[in-house]
């Protein structure tokens, strides 16, 4: 099992007022799942995300990755852990504007410390597996939004996590460069038998899902398993 | 390090960079400039200073305690003796000479002034006044003359404002009336050998310079009121002053060394107002700078909130971005700095092309203004600003290194 939570909860004190965005979330990921978390605005799926990336912390309850317990580590424990074992792919794509896209992927390799010729081979392989070897030198505003957040799921697979967090992936893209990029995710979920865990309230990211998750007043209400229909475009 | 990061953005937003290069270049020229005009006014200030007094003197602890009566204070021929043989052998020491000063009263038959006359060996190298007489002034030709030389007696060198007074021209004769050591009043003619110029009307209106014999003559003694030393550096003035001193008392010589600096009080004046000036304006510049600075920084790091947020929430730990912003603020206060000397060279070299004077309170002429743009003033500007700016950067760097990832994420 990559993650489990048990009895995820998440309180938001607003004024005098504790409002819970995420009550008592039980849920597991294995290693090679691709699941979609869906759920109305507010519901408190990007609650969840940022619980399970390790860049929030929980009011009660437990993250486990790989069965390792969260709560407890420090912020730089966090960071080594987020480093090595999470990626994250954001909405908004996040890439780091002045560096190319050859070197926002090469990026977290440098927090590992990764020898060059090791940096060169895997970003050069990852963005050619995202089809953007011809536009290495490109910064992100040189880029459209397909291919920057092909840049980010480079990025975000190049440290060889154990699971892949994407935050609404396709929201600032249009339909069709959506359905690449989930295309693109899905298949290199099952070349690198990485989990991916999406969150969104896109319908047609469900499609591309083995599991759906739906998410509605901070609680699991439903689970679905889905029989995936679009490996390739 | 992740360094090409900071570096690039530092250019990142050009206009912005821009700016706060332009602050601190303009600080740490405003300071360049300010301590250019310190360090020539000093300069020019010392070695006035040190051709008036020597490196150091040495006279009886009466003279420089003010306890003249009966001129007890004079150096006896013996005693003298015995300090010139410590000056020969002194390492340092280059030349010397000595001095015997009185006051008296100059007549022409029309008019009276009081004199203060300095006896000294003519054309001496420790002391030589006779390269500021007057050999070709238009105004008042009749006041070009010569220097004193060791054949002279009574031969005298007047100030300008003294031969304006009283009238004199070079050639003419004055009488002088003083008290001589032992109280008698003695009389003596003095012929005008030359004028001189020392652009203070005070002193010119009061000193004249006379061969030391005829002084002695005057006042009826062979002793002298002090020694004039030169050393070959200026800055060995104080060490070359410690080991005479240690050898007259050696030599049971109850005789007290003087520097330059001690005897200047004008001089320690001046430096004290430029050091408490320049200090105050070196503060103002850089709280100036230290103030703009933060504010462009806490701005370029403002808008990069989500960009922190992302890098933390993909590994980057907190002590990473302190050090990525640190190295973007070192680099700006570094880069800026050295720009600002550069800046302040060029603007005191076109400043000095202007040749710009003025005439100090009791001056007769005016003198250069001048800035001084010497590398060995450049460090401390440079250091100053740069530190400023460093400084200026640790609240907003340190604001940025602590920002909580999931609203550092949140903000568009």
């Amino acid at each position: 099992m990559i993650l489990q939570t048990q009895q995820l909860s998440k309180m938001y004190q607003v004024g005098q007022e504790k409002i819970p965005a995420l009550r008592g979330v039980d849920f597991q990921a294995n290693a090679g799942d691709f699941i979609v978390i869906n759920g109305p605005s507010g519901s408190g799926k990007s609650t969840f995300l940022n619980l399970i990336a390790c860049i929030d912390r929980p009011t009660t309850g437990e993250v486990f990755i790989e069965g390792q317990a969260t709560s407890k580590l420090t912020e730089s424990q966090l960071a080594e852990l987020r480093k090595r074992k999470i990626g994250l792919v954001f909405q908004s794509f996040n890439l780091i504007p002045v560096l190319s896209a050859y070197e926002n992927v090469e990026y977290p390799l440098l927090l590992l410390g990764v020898s060059a010729s090791e940096r060169k081979q895997k970003v050069m392989g990852l963005l050619e597996e995202v089809g953007l070897k011809d536009l290495i030198k490109r910064r992100p505003d040189e880029l459209s939004g397909g291919q920057r957040q092909r840049v980010a799921i480079a990025r975000a697979l190049v440290t060889d996590p154990k699971i892949v967090l994407a935050d609404e992936p396709t929201a600032n893209l249009d339909s069709e460069t959506g359905k690449q990029v989930m295309v693109i995710m899905r298949r290199l979920n099952e070349d690198h038998k990485v989990a991916f865990l999406v969150v969104t309230h896109d319908p047609v990211v469900t499609q591309y899902a083995e599991r759906t998750v739906k998410i509605r007043d901070g609680q699991l209400t439903e689970e679905t398993n889905h029989v995936v229909a679009h490996t390739a475009s | 390090m992740l360094w090409h990061i900071p570096l690039r953005n530092l250019f990142r937003n050009r206009r912005r960079t821009l700016l706060g290069l332009a602050i601190i270049a303009l600080g740490t020229a405003m300071i360049y400039a300010m301590l250019g005009y310190v360090d020539f006014t000093l300069y020019n200030i010392r070695q006035g200073t040190v051709r008036q007094f020597g490196n150091f003197q040495i006279a009886s602890p009466l003279l420089w305690n003010e306890k003249t009566e009966k001129f007890a204070y004079l150096i006896q021929p013996e005693t003298l003796k015995k300090v010139t043989d410590i000056l020969d052998k002194q390492e340092g020491v280059t030349d010397y000479t000595q001095q015997l000063t009185f006051s008296g009263l100059a007549t022409t038959g029309t008019k009276t002034k009081v004199l203060r006359s300095t006896a000294l060996v003519p054309a001496n190298k420790a002391l030589d006044y006779n390269d500021i007489v007057l050999t070709d002034y238009k105004e008042h030709p009749e006041w070009n003359g010569k220097g004193l030389d060791p054949t002279d007696t009574g031969k005298v060198l007047i100030g300008r404002t003294l031969a304006k007074e009283l009238q004199l021209k070079t050639g003419d004769f004055f009488t002088v009336t003083m008290t001589t050591v032992d109280g008698a009043y003695n009389v003596g003619t003095l012929q005008v050998k030359g004028v001189f110029s020392l652009n203070n009307e005070i002193a010119e209106g009061q000193l004249v310079f006379l061969p030391l014999e005829y002084g002695k003559l005057l006042m009826n003694t062979e002793g002298v009121a002090k020694l004039i030393i030169k050393v070959d550096t200026l800055d060995h003035s104080e060490r070359i002053a410690t080991e005479v001193q240690e050898k007259m008392r050696a030599a049971g010589l109850e005789l007290e060394v003087r520097t330059w600096e001690q005897l200047a009080e004008f001089y320690r004046q001046i430096k004290g107002f430029f050091n408490a000036l320049f200090g105050f304006l070196m503060i103002s510049v850089s709280a100036l700078v230290f103030f703009i600075v933060m504010q462009v920084l806490t701005l370029a790091f403002l808008e990069r909130t989500r960009e922190v947020g992302t890098i933390r929430a993909i590994g980057t730990r907190q002590s990473q971005v302190f050090s990525m912003f640190f190295a973007e603020s070192v680099m700006l206060g570094v880069l800026g700095s050295l720009a600002g000397i550069v800046l302040g060279w060029a603007l005191a070299q076109g400043f000095n092309s202007l040749g710009i004077g003025w005439t100090p309170p009791g001056a007769i002429a005016p003198v250069p203004v001048r800035l001084s743009t010497t590398l060995g003033n450049a460090w401390m500007p440079f250091v100053v600003t740069a530190i400023a700016t460093i400084l200026s950067s640790l609240y907003p760097v340190s604001h940025s290194a602590r920002l909580t990832i999931v609203d550092a994420l949140r903000t568009s």
